[in-house]
This record gives structure tokens, sequence and C-alpha cells, in this order.
């Protein structure tokens, strides 16, 4: 009902403004993932159906060369009107003028309500104190653990690092092709996507990685590691793949996202839930990863108004960002309707409520060399190539470095 | 040439090696029908435990296989002619002399080959920009892949030209025939074969090209397939079915070409047309 | 300006207009872009000059960022490693491959062209089916090994910082082993028959045939075949972002994918092309090679 109203709000706000502009056509051109079930594309072609004055042209590009097409576009005078960036990327455009300050228009918006979103993806969209985005959607990472296995073994799920490693090593069963967890410690973003929360419940944080909680932290990383309680593959093995395992049974536990949730509701032979992630001690600081989008305008757009429109239109239906497109919405005021299956269910209630721990990676300008300091650590720390402080210490220089300290 | 004693060995053996190189091809066939968790399952699977073939109809539709195979197919082609038509004659020439020029003309054909594709693009996109080729997106990719093919086509065809008898050509002008028309009666017809096969490589690689296309081509109409493949990579996820039955579609049918034409240009050659 | 056509069409004009057209051609989008590349690895870029030619200049400034990285040695010698292997046993599989099927049985040629299915297939794909393969639990090849008794415990061809790069070179020589086989083989079928048959007719051994006969007669082949799958191999891409990202802690890492991973991973893109200036030296080293050998060569 109240979608109804917004859509008709919008079509009518856009038809009036079509009358006026009589055939003067606007051409929008927006460049993001086709991924998510095409979420991009199916609300920017929506956007372009609703609109007759306003022609939308939209790029799919693949992840990986997102950010390298947005670099090329800027610096030759290309750039799209609207881009939907990850929120570690973001910081990299706003803090150099590329993206268009909407702060006002913000505030003078009917739609966007910035007192509505969480913390952590609103924070990604910022610098300095203005608002240059609006986050798409948001998510997280939790531990899941089957729960036949657990059952079996009398384990519960663990909430402290120690039960954690503990219960790793009661449901670790190598005669049965069985590991105790597996996450992803990969030499890339996605290694830093899971491993930073560890620092961060330790009291640490981006800037400062190098403090005895996150020393014990990479040093239980080395121990599940040596014991074999984890494949040692996920040192080369993302989250998708690491968790695959996890789904074909050979893994009691994972650390991974709600992105996880249809596949594993389709696959898994076995009862699983989710719980949140371990804390250094008992009711210890909480803390997890952020991940997802941010929508944004670029500076050199010749249709302001119509960008922010697009966007204004695209925040308006956020309450089908779940239902349809698997999607969390990236604020408190929408409830997520029922999957109709119990384990989702349940799973994205814990999910939600990790996402009050969420923090951003940065925000920024140089994050991609902060991340690499933080992966490069972890990797040379589970090989055995450095201890975990002497890694750690390694990756804190390079850090400084780039914070200028 | 004689065939050899014990035939069915040889064929046996053949058989083999084939089959050890072809696992990979067999993997990719039965990643595609596996389920999505199935892949990862240890010990793994040699047949999947309950194959879903409907990824195949699903992937054709959703990513309008047709329309991408087709911009594959004018990349290749475009790229491949380019390059056929400018590599031959500079092949030629550096084949005919031997002197302190070829050697230089072969170091330079070699060295501007160095750089990497994703090193390449960059530059290749300002410059296209500059010159407003980014317009005409397919002719941009088409160029650049041939700049990229150049110099792999230039040092075979060159070493196809070096076991033709320089006499034979000599022969021909002796008869009244220009250099244009030696070159292109006598000499060429000659070296048709191996021009042949070197055009069919590049075309393949010019098939399958990504990272020029996925840069400089921004209007999806216009990409090719090895763009939709990537597209099934996401942040989190990595649609493995999509991806190994996508392309299987696009290897499949290519492989089957290539294998009869193989027959006949390898066979032509071992039968000796060269000599 | 008749003199000129003449020229062009029965003189040495002819030759400077085929070799020119190319030349150009090349120099134009092959030239420009490593001029680019070497200009830019002497300056500062960000996002808003990455489209000019004038930008701060940085001096060596991004070279001794580069040699002062860590993991620069390692890079380097990975490096060394991965073309060197590769291509030595695409060269030496591909050459015995080529032999092989070069006899004449039945089905010879038909089985030949199904080893070209490396030539065809995208290398995303490659390297997400030598992943799966070369995985430590999941993987089909511990698996084999192990039914065989040839090992016990899985081995993490993928992740043990020891063996990280043999899994890409075992993908690559995979990958690299058609192109060797048919243009190797190409090169066999120009040799003509009846020197072997005389050779026979003298007594000369199958080793003493090919050390005698094929490998002279086929050093113009084997000078192109190596020249190009050294540049082949250095631009060797697509394997590892597909099934190591250079991990783990850098075991993997070699020139080509540093310099991607500084360019389109770290948004650096001048010290990207800095390393991409070292790989010069490699292809240098490779040019210099080839046309040596190319010196010796006996037109037909």
């Amino acid at each position: 009902m109240k979608l109804n109203m917004i859509l008709g709000t919008v079509a009518g706000l856009s038809v009036s403004l079509g009358a006026l502009m009589a055939h003067a056509q606007t051409t929008l051109t927006i460049w993001g993932l086709d991924g998510d079930n095409n979420l991009i594309g199916t609300l920017a072609a929506e956007f372009d159906a609703a609109n007759d004055d306003i022609v939308v042209d939209f790029r799919a590009i693949a992840f990986d060369e997102l950010v390298p097409e947005a670099l090329k576009a800027v610096a030759t005078g290309n750039a799209p009107d609207i881009i939907c960036l990850d929120n570690p990327d973001f910081a990299m455009f706003s803090s150099r003028g590329a993206m268009l300050d909407i702060t006002e228009m913000v505030a003078a918006s009917d739609i966007i309500d910035t007192s509505v979103y969480y913390e952590g993806p609103l924070a990604s969209a910022m610098w300095d104190g203005k608002l240059y985005g609006v986050p798409k959607a948001t998510n997280t990472i939790a531990l899941f653990y089957n729960k036949d296995l657990l059952d079996a073994a009398g384990v519960t799920p663990p909430q402290t690092w120690d039960e954690l490693l503990e219960a790793a090593r009661a449901l670790n069963d190598p005669e049965n092709n069985v590991y105790g967890l597996t996450w992803s410690a990969k030499g890339n973003e996605e290694g830093t996507f899971q491993f930073l929360p560890w620092i961060q419940m330790s009291g640490g944080s981006f800037e400062e990685v190098n403090g005895p909680g996150a020393v014990k932290a990479l040093e239980l990383w080395k121990t599940i590691l040596d014991e074999k309680l984890a494949s040692q593959d996920v040192l080369s093995q993302g989250q998708w793949d690491s968790t695959g395992t996890f789904n074909a049974g050979n893994a009691a536990m994972a650390i991974s996202g709600p992105w996880e949730l249809n596949r594993m509701a389709a696959d898994a032979t076995f009862d699983w839930g989710v719980t949140l992630l371990p804390t250094e001690v008992a009711g210890g600081q909480r803390s997890s990863a952020m991940g997802d989008f941010n929508w944004g305008i670029f500076a050199t757009t010749e249709h302001p108004e119509e960008a922010f429109e697009a966007i204004e239109f695209f925040v308006a239906q956020s309450d089908r960002l779940f239902p349809e497109f698997a999607n969390i919405p990236p604020r408190s005021d929408i409830a997520l309707p029922s999957t109709g299956d119990a384990r989702k269910d349940e799973a994205l209630a814990v999910f939600v409520e990790q996402l009050k721990y969420a923090q951003p990676r940065g925000p920024h300008p140089d994050w991609a060399k902060i991340s690499k300091a933080i992966y490069d650590a972890m990797q040379s720390a589970m090989t055995g190539q450095a201890s975990a402080q002497d890694a750690l210490d390694t990756a804190q220089a390079s850090i400084d470095a780039v914070l200028g300290n | 040439m004689r065939p050899v004693k014990h035939t069915y060995l040889w064929l046996l053996a053949a058989f083999v090696f084939s089959v050890i190189y072809l696992f990979p091809l067999y993997w990719m066939y039965i990643t595609a029908i596996k389920s999505p968790s199935e892949i990862f399952a240890s010990p793994p699977t040699f047949w999947p435990n309950d194959p879903d073939l409907s990824i195949y109809p699903d992937v054709w539709e959703a990513r309008e296989v047709p329309r991408y195979m087709w911009n594959s197919l004018v990349i290749a082609f475009g790229a491949t002619g380019l390059t056929v038509v400018f590599g031959t004659g500079c092949a030629y020439v550096l084949a005919r002399y031997r002197n302190i020029w070829v050697d230089v003309g072969l170091f330079l054909v070699l060295m501007l080959q160095v750089l990497p594709a994703s090193v390449m693009v960059t530059p290749l996109f300002v410059g296209f920009n500059q010159i407003g080729l980014l317009g005409w997106p397919r002719t941009a990719v088409v160029l650049g892949v041939a700049a990229k093919s150049m110099p792999f086509f230039v040092v075979l065809v060159r070493a196809a030209f070096m076991t033709i008898p320089r006499e034979l050509e000599e022969a021909g002008l002796v008869d009244g025939n220009s250099r244009i028309g030696a070159f292109i009666w006598i000499v060429l017809p000659m070296a048709r074969n191996a021009i042949l096969v070197c055009a069919l490589l590049i075309f393949m690689q010019a098939f399958g090209e990504y990272i020029y296309s996925a840069s400089i081509i921004q209007d999806q109409k216009l990409a090719p397939a090895s763009v939709g493949l990537k597209t099934f990579l996401g942040p989190n996820s990595k649609d493995w079915n999509a991806i190994m039955a996508y392309s299987a579609m696009y290897v499949t049918p290519i492989l089957a070409i290539f294998i009869l034409l193989q027959r006949r240009i390898v066979a032509g050659l071992t039968a000796g047309a060269l000599k | 300006m008749k003199r000129l056509f003449i020229s062009i069409s029965d003189g040495k004009g002819f030759d400077i207009l085929l070799v020119g057209l190319a030349m150009f051609f090349l120099l134009a989008l092959a030239g420009i872009p490593l001029l680019y590349n070497v200009l830019m690895s002497f300056q500062e870029v960000d996002m808003f000059t990455l489209g000019s030619f004038i930008r701060p200049w940085a001096g060596l400034d991004n070279y001794r960022y580069i040699f002062a990285q860590p993991e620069f040695w390692l890079v380097m010698k990975n490096t060394a490693l991965f073309v060197f292997c590769s291509m030595a046993g695409q060269f030496v599989l591909g050459f015995g491959l080529a032999i092989f099927f070069q006899q004449n049985f039945w089905g010879a040629s038909t089985i030949r062209g199904l080893f070209l299915v490396s030539w065809v297939m995208p290398g995303l794909v490659v390297g997400g089916i030598w992943s799966f393969i070369l995985a430590g639990d999941y993987g089909v090849l511990n698996a084999i090994l192990e039914g065989l008794g040839i090992i016990d415990e899985p081995v993490f061809w993928k992740s043990d910082p020891d063996l990280a790069i043999w899994a890409v070179i075992i993908a690559n020589i995979w990958l690299g082993l058609a192109f060797n086989m048919l243009l190797l083989s190409v090169g066999l079928a120009a040799i003509p028959r009846d020197l072997y048959e005389a050779a026979e007719l003298d007594g000369a051994t199958a080793w003493q045939r090919f050390r005698t006969i094929t490998l002279p007669m086929m050093r113009s082949t084997i000078g192109a075949v190596l020249a190009l799958g050294l540049i082949g191999t250095l631009q060797q891409f697509d394997l590892f972002p597909a099934m190591t990202e250079g991990g783990p802690a850098n075991t993997s890492s070699v020139t080509q994918y540093w310099a991607w991973q500084m360019s389109f991973k770290q948004y650096d893109f001048a010290r990207g092309a800095t390393i991409s200036m070292l790989m010069l030296v490699f292809v240098f080293m490779a040019a210099i090679v080839y046309v040596r050998s190319t010196r010796g060569e006996v037109r037909g």
C-alpha cells in the first residue's frame, strides 16, 4: 500500500515535470553490476518506463571492472550520471570531488530520510561530513553451523573465540571428510572483509591493526589451520566456494553472509542455523564486516535533478529489495517479510541483529592499500612466513604510511 | 609415408593421452549440471548425483547468448582479416631479405608485444577516446586485437615463407611478372596453408578476447560472449554452473568446427603439400 | 610520380610499402600505448590525469617504491620459475605429442584436433576448472592420486606456499600445449620424408635422425615457437585471478599479475606501469634470442 503511494507520487511528479519540459528528452546513464537477480538493471528499466521524458541507458559491468571503468571514465570525461559502487571503493571517488555532494538534496527530499539508515552503510557514503551517496543495500557476516553435526557432537553454537576453537576441535572429523570450520582467508578484499571484524572485536580498527587482540585473533586463525581444523584451501578460496564446502557437508561451521541463504536452503541436506560472530570474551565487544553497494551521482553530470530523482525512485523501492532481489535494505524501518522457510527467517533475524555491529571498511580514499596490508599480514602469518605479531607490525607500518602518520 | 606397425597400439596410446588431456573439458561439462554445492563436495563426484540439464536453456535465455556470439564473431572476423591483410605482406618482406633492417623489424615486432593487454587497455582507451573511435566500439576493439595478434602472425607466417624456395619467385619474375604479380600468384599460394592455420588460431583467440572488449564496448548490445561470461561473478557469489554452461555453449561449436578444419589443414601439410 | 608508382609495384617500394603499413599500424596501436606506459612509470598519476600525457614528474620514485616492496624478489623469482617451467613443459610435451601424432596411424589427425581444445577455452573457465581440479579436498587430482595410492594426505596445490606457483604452472602447461603441438606439427610436416628414408637406409637410429635431421630442419619453427611461447607465458594472466590471486602470501604472484593488481586493485596506475616495465627485460632477452635464431636460417 505504502509502496503504491510512493510509486504514485514519483510517477505523478515525473509526469508533471515531463509535461513542463515538453519534448526535452534527458538521457541518464547508469552503471552497475548485473548480479542480485539484475536488481540495478530492473530498477533502471522501471525508472525509464515510469518517466516519458527520461531515457535510461544502463550498462552492466563485471564486479572486477567496475572501479577501473569508473576511473577511466572520470579521466576521459565519460563518466555516467549515476553509478553503484562497492562501499569501500566509494571514498576514493567522494574524497576527490568526483561525486556530487547531495547533502542538501537529501535534506530537502521527501523520500530519502537518513535517520532511518543504519550507521555503517551511511558512513561509507559520507566524506568530510558531507553525503555523497545513498546505500543501496547492506550485508554482513555471521557464523553458520550444521545443527545435525553440532547435536551429534553435543556442541552448542560457540559464542567466544575460545569456544569456537573448542567447537572446531570437537566437530573436526577427518575420517568422514568433515572439517570443524571454514571461512575465507584469501589474499584479496574478501580476506580483509573476513578478518577485519576480528581486529575490531578486539578493540582495534583499520587504523590500528597490531594490538594484542588482533595478534590473538590471527594466532587463533593460524592454530585452526595448523591443527587442520579447516582446509588449508581457506587461503585460496573465496567465501562462496568455501561456504560451498559447508553446504556439501564437508565443514561443520562456516563464516559467511546472507547472500548464501538461497543456495544453502536449496542444497544443504542437513539442518543448519546462524549465530552471531563469536566475540573475544563472553559479552565482549561485537563487530562485523559490512558489505554491499552505494548509489552515487558523478559531479560531472549535466542532469543532477533527474539523477537524484532516479535515486529517489530506487530508494522508494526499498521494501522490494529483499522479496525480489534477496538484498537486505540498509535501513531499520523496513521489516523483512517471511520467506516461508523457517530456517531462512531465523537466519535473517540473526543477520539483522549482526548488522547493528557492522562497520564500514574505511571510508578511506586509499582503502585498497590498507586492505592489502591487512590481507598480506594475515596470509604471511597463516603460512608461517612471519609470526602474527611481526606480520601485523609490518601491516601497521604500511597502513601508517598510507594514513600519513 | 608408410603406416606404422601395430596401428591399434598407437591408437590406444592416442586415446589415453586425449582422455587425460580432455579431462578438464569433461569437468566443465559436468560441473555445469552439478548442484551448486555438489561442486564442492569431498570426495568429488565423477558423475553428478542429480544432473540438472535445465541450466543450459536457462543460461541461453537469460544471457541472450546468440547476440553475444554474433558480436564475438564480428570482432573475430574483423581482427583476423586485418591481421592477415597487414601481417602477410610484412612477414613476406621480413622473410625475403637478410640484413640489419630485417633484424630491427623483427625485434620491433616482438618488443611491441611486450605489455599484457591489461596494461595496454588504459592507453588504448584514452587514445580511442581522443580520436572519437569509442563511438564505433567494435571497430576499436578490432583494431586493438589486430595489433595484439600481429606479432604472432608475422613471426609464424614469416617462418612459413622461409620454407618457400626463392628460385620459384625469381623464375616468376623472369617470366614477366611484376613484384606484386609474383607475390600474389606464386608466393602466396605456396604459403596458403600456413596463413590459414595462423589465421584460424588468431580467429579463436580474438573470439574469446575479453580485456579490450570489456573496457571499450560500453553498450551491452555490442558486447561479445567473453564479456557476458564475466557477469556471473559477483562480489560474494560465483555462479559456477552458469559459467560452465555458458562456456560449454561457446566452446563446443567452435571446437567442432576446428576439429573438422584442422583435419584438412594439418592433414594437407602432413601429406607434404609444401614440398 | 610514375617512378614512385613503378617502385611500389615492382621494386624496393613494394617491400617498403608492405612492411611500412604493418609497422605503422603496430606503432600506432602498440607503440604509443607502450610509450604511454614508459612515460607513466616516471610520473605521478591520479584519476583525473589518467587521460593525459603531461603529469607531475616523479623521476625514479615509482621504481624505488617497487624495488622496496617486500614481495619484489619473490615476484621476480616466481616469474622466472613460471616462465621457464611453463615453457619447458609446453615445449617438451608439445614436441613429443607432435612427433607422436606425426606417425601415420588411423585417427591420428582427428585426435590431434581434440587437443586444440585448450586454445579455444576462455581463460576464466580454464582457471576455474583447474581451480576445482587442484583443490585440496574436493579436487579431483587428489582423489585420483589417493585412489592410485600415490599420496595418503591431500595436497593443497593452491594453498601450500611451496606449491601454489606450481598449480598455476600445471594449468598453464595444459593451456599452452595445444599451441606448441600444432605449430611444431606444421614444422615437422614440412621436413621432406626422403631425408628420413635415406638416413634410415644409412642405419641411423631414431635418436640420430631426430638430432641430425629434425632439429636442424626445424630451427626457424622452434625459434618462432619459443619466442612466441615466452611472450604468451609472460602475458598469461587469466589463470592467476581464477586460481590463486597470487597467494598465499604472494607466493604465486608474477610480474603480469602484480602489475594488474597494482593498477586495477590498488588503483595505482603509475606503479602498475612501472612493474610492467620490468617485463621489458624479459621480452628484450626473448627478442634478442629470437632475432639471433633467425640468423642461421637457410632459405628453403
